[in-house]
């Protein structure tokens, strides 16, 4: 399905980029970064890491949004399907890692008033999440927390949508099978 | 409804929520922004950059290597027909070192 830059809200800022504009550039920043990092950050559960992913996107988009022509898929998807195979590409080469520090999810730490028991969960649920095959955590957070349709999802992971329902299936029995110690905390009667 | 969709209607959202914010780090989007101002600098620098400019200039969007194949098409098409068929105007010269050149001066007739 072609989609006109007037559906796309980016395509005119990613052209004026591309021809030098500052201004364009410093929209799409702000409009994609700290959604793309939140999304890197949660896939790669190291924030470092999940900067050195964005920096890396948005240098891809620099280098090609003077070629940049809106017609054959949004912007916005391009954007996140490249975050996520930059991702899967730094989760792959993790592999060789030990486990301990392939698995930290140094992100857990709760705000300093929060209960013990918040913290206990938010960690808990950071780890079943980062324990959850790459795709599958993709899947999750791209339609629980980019707040994106599984139509769109669908398209930026580069699957069908039958594909992406059968992810966030297995994800969600995942997540349940990992946090059933936590059914009542989470007021699971 | 079963025991899965249960779980993922009444508590993922729930589960999810407990997940810890994932903010971006402080002065991270002006990182993001001096990196394309560094890519920029980068791109109009030396050469090469100034060709691009060129191009750019020439056939806007296009990737460097098209404008100057053009280029070089047209060149290599050029010198191929200049050479190919010499030009119909022909110089004819109406002097001999045999002969010597007869003139007058202009001051002599103003005399």
């Amino acid at each position: 399905m072609a989609i006109s830059a007037m559906h796309d809200p980016d395509a005119g800022d990613v052209a004026l980029a591309g021809q030098g504009d500052r201004a364009a550039a410093a929209r799409l920043i702000a409009r994609h970064g700290p959604r793309l990092h939140a999304l890197a950050r949660r896939m790669l559960g190291r924030p470092a890491e999940a900067e050195d992913v964005v920096q890396e996107v948005f240098l891809k988009l620099w280098t090609h949004a003077g070629r940049w022509r809106p017609g054959t898929a949004k912007f916005e998807t391009w954007l996140y399907r490249v975050a996520l195979n930059q991702c899967y590409d730094r989760l792959r080469k993790r592999r060789h890692e030990p486990l301990e520090a392939a698995m930290a999810v140094p992100d857990g730490a709760p705000p300093p008033d929060a209960g013990l028991q918040a913290a206990h969960i938010s960690a808990a649920v950071a780890r079943a999440l980062a324990d959850l095959p790459e795709r599958q955590r993709a899947a999750l957070l791209l339609c629980h927390f980019q707040g994106c349709g599984n139509q769109q999802a669908a398209e930026m992971m580069g699957l069908s949508v039958e594909a992406l329902e059968s992810l966030l299936a297995r994800g969600r029995r995942g997540l349940k099978v990992r946090l059933a110690h936590l059914k009542e905390s989470l007021g699971e009667g | 409804m079963s025991d899965e969709e249960e779980f993922t209607d009444r508590v993922l959202g729930r589960v999810l929520a407990h997940l810890p914010a994932a903010p971006a780090p402080p002065g991270f989007e002006a990182r993001l922004l001096a990196a394309y101002d560094a890519f920029q600098a980068r791109r109009h620098a030396g050469f090469f950059g100034a060709l691009r400019v060129a191009a750019e200039a020439v056939w806007p969007g296009a990737p460097l290597w098209a404008p100057l194949s053009a280029f070089a098409c047209a060149l290599v098409l050029g010198a191929g027909i200049g050479a190919a068929m010499p030009s119909a105007a022909t110089q004819h010269t109406d002097f001999s070192l045999e002969k010597p050149a007869t003139f007058t001066l202009a001051l002599a007739d103003q005399q």
